[in-house]
């Protein structure tokens, strides 16, 4: 019997939320300084789809066998998978393909509800009041993965979830029409308080499920733009004993993508231990999970 | 040739530099710290993903136009200059994905004028960019393009695990943009760890991904990537990255660029103690 767990943490919550995402034929995309991610996409080889591969946009190379998440050391896992490719591979490698699926998470720092994203600026391009650092190849392929993109977010607020961005670098459905491309636009959002999902016609953001512990009203009023919301709201289902067993002890047992969630003096804190305990280890290759 | 020499010779004010690597692995960071010390101007940084190299040479005042999609320190939060850099409006950047990076040095590669993407579609991008343009398929199917410019590098910075003394680079692992870098910009610099025999660039995964030709100079400096990372020797060292985000630029400056040279500049930064930290 599958016993759920009430005792989680939100970076636990959201880990297996997005590990629950990933079917066993996948290609899971790995892009940088993403640790939450990549703990996700363990915790799912080894508990529910150990068929799927790792695409590490890092070293831009295929790995099959699930390793310990690290800080410092994610290199070993990628660059010695690494086979000779040129410069256009090097980005389009992550091109949908007619034999496997693809499914890759990104966080944007503003999301309107048709799913559009930025992760270029807050406020007018030409004079930013905020400068993030980039969108990487999130311009490049959010249209057209037929799986769809998968977005998440930490921090569910009225800054995050807003009426309209300040620059589209993510596409989500244009004015609420389908996905351009031939892609099937994206298909959830997980965040610290719900797990979001899109309607059909027009495609806009409605309520899927909500975080146990969180109410209607906090996630109406944590949201910028309305909400679609279902007759009957359920409750998210709980983590289970044996993936936060697996979570904590063998895929991130440093809780490196807790530094996804936390902020200021708590944050500085662990990464600080987490560099001082990855930079202790004898052996430098992050632990294989068998 | 030594480092100093390599720049002052193939780097000039103004010219669109190539830098290798990926965030904070394989940054030729001797060589911008040799760029600062040599205080170029005006230049154009292209790289792929930019982290503390593009950083720093807009912190030593050497950068106007950045070319990347996306400037940071990864998991240690934003790259400071280059933000304030574009908030201000004291440097200019060129709003890129990966894609338009990749294609832009592919149509360099190809002495194409465009390459087209069935990406960036649907995005803000052609509001910021007026050299790409959506176009339909010239044959027929229908299907519609964006079209993105060819990048000409003037000289491109690159750092390696391995090189020999004509200029066959190897890299142990993932090459990125390296290689089309290196074969397309006017002038290219390769800063190595190790220089070896033609004979092992040969027997090396990969052999030469840079090869002789298009090379104008090795220069051989250990550590020379730190405190980014040259697979397989070293990790990156998250240590000098933290205290490189809590020093003012200048006191940085004093610290571990002007007048350093490299065994100066790694007992700066901890010396064995720090090689220790990030040898694999």
């Amino acid at each position: 019997m599958t016993e759920y767990s009430n005792d989680f943490t939100v970076d636990e919550i959201l880990t297996v939320l997005m590990a629950r995402e990933v079917r066993n034929d996948d290609v899971m995309i790995v892009g940088v300084a993403t640790p939450m991610v990549w703990a996700a996409f363990t915790l799912a080889k080894v508990t529910h789809a150990p068929g799927a591969i790792y695409h590490y946009i890092m070293g831009n190379t295929f790995v099959n066998e699930p390793r310990q998440v690290s800080l410092l050391y994610l290199e070993m896992n990628t660059a010695r998978a690494y086979r000779f490719q040129n410069s256009g591979e090097c980005t389009l490698e992550s091109l949908p393909s007619e034999k496997l699926t693809t499914i890759e998470w990104f966080r944007p720092a503003q999301i309107d509800m048709y799913g559009n994203t930025n992760n270029i600026c807050i406020g007018d391009w030409n004079n930013p009041k905020l400068r993030f650092p980039g969108c990487a190849g999130i311009a490049d392929f959010s249209m057209f993965y037929s799986r769809g993109s998968f977005l998440y977010t930490p921090r569910h607020d009225t800054r995050t979830f807003v009426p309209k961005i300040d620059f589209i670098s993510g596409v989500g459905f244009p004015d609420g029409k389908s996905s351009i491309c031939g892609g099937s636009g994206p298909q959830c959002v997980v965040t610290n308080l719900a797990y979001l999902t899109f309607d059909d016609n027009p495609k806009r953001m409605k309520i899927g499920t909500i975080h146990p512990g969180i109410d209607l009203e906090t996630v109406k009023n944590s949201t910028g733009f309305e909400l679609i919301i279902p007759d009957d709201v359920k409750e998210t289902k709980l983590p289970t004993e044996k993936e936060l067993k697996i979570l904590r002890e063998k895929v991130d047992p440093l809780g490196i993508r807790k530094l996804e969630v936390l902020a200021g003096k708590e944050r500085e804190v662990l990464l600080n231990e987490i560099i001082k305990k990855e930079l202790a280890m004898e052996n430098r290759f992050p632990k294989l999970i068998i | 040739m030594s480092l100093e020499e390599a720049i002052s010779i193939y780097v000039q004010d103004g010219d669109l530099v190539g830098i290798g690597g990926l965030s904070f692995w394989r940054k030729p960071i001797s060589a911008c710290r040799e760029i600062i010390r040599q205080n170029k101007k005006d230049l154009t940084v292209c790289t792929f993903v930019g982290g503390i190299e593009v950083d720093m040479l807009i912190g030593g005042g050497c950068v106007s136009h950045v070319k990347s999609c996306f400037v940071g320190m990864e998991i240690f939060g934003m790259a400071p200059h280059y933000r304030k850099a574009v908030e201000s409006g004291s440097i200019k950047i060129s709003e890129e994905s990966e894609a338009s990076i990749a294609l832009g040095l592919k149509c360099s590669y190809l002495k194409v004028p465009f390459m087209p993407l069935k990406g960036i579609i649907g995005t803000d991008f052609p509001k910021v960019r007026d050299d790409i343009k959506q176009f339909e398929d010239p044959l027929g199917s229908g299907t519609q393009l964006m079209a993105l410019p060819k990048i000409d590098l003037d000289v491109a910075i690159l750092h390696v695990p391995y090189a020999d003394e004509y200029g066959n680079g190897n890299i142990a692992g993932a090459v990125w943009l390296d290689d089309d870098m290196a074969k397309t910009a006017k002038k290219t610099i390769i800063t190595c760890e190790k220089l070896v025999e033609l004979e092992d660039i040969v027997h090396s995964p990969g052999k030469a991904q840079l090869p002789m030709q298009t090379t104008s100079a090795v220069v051989k400096i250990p550590f020379g990537a730190h405190p980014t990372s040259c697979y397989p020797i070293y990790t990156f060292d998250p240590n000098h990255i933290q205290r490189y985000l809590k020093t003012e630029f200048e006191q940085y400056k004093q610290n571990f660029i002007l007048n350093k040279s490299n065994v100066q500049y790694l007992d700066a930064a901890g010396g064995a103690q720090t090689i220790l930290n990030i040898l694999l």
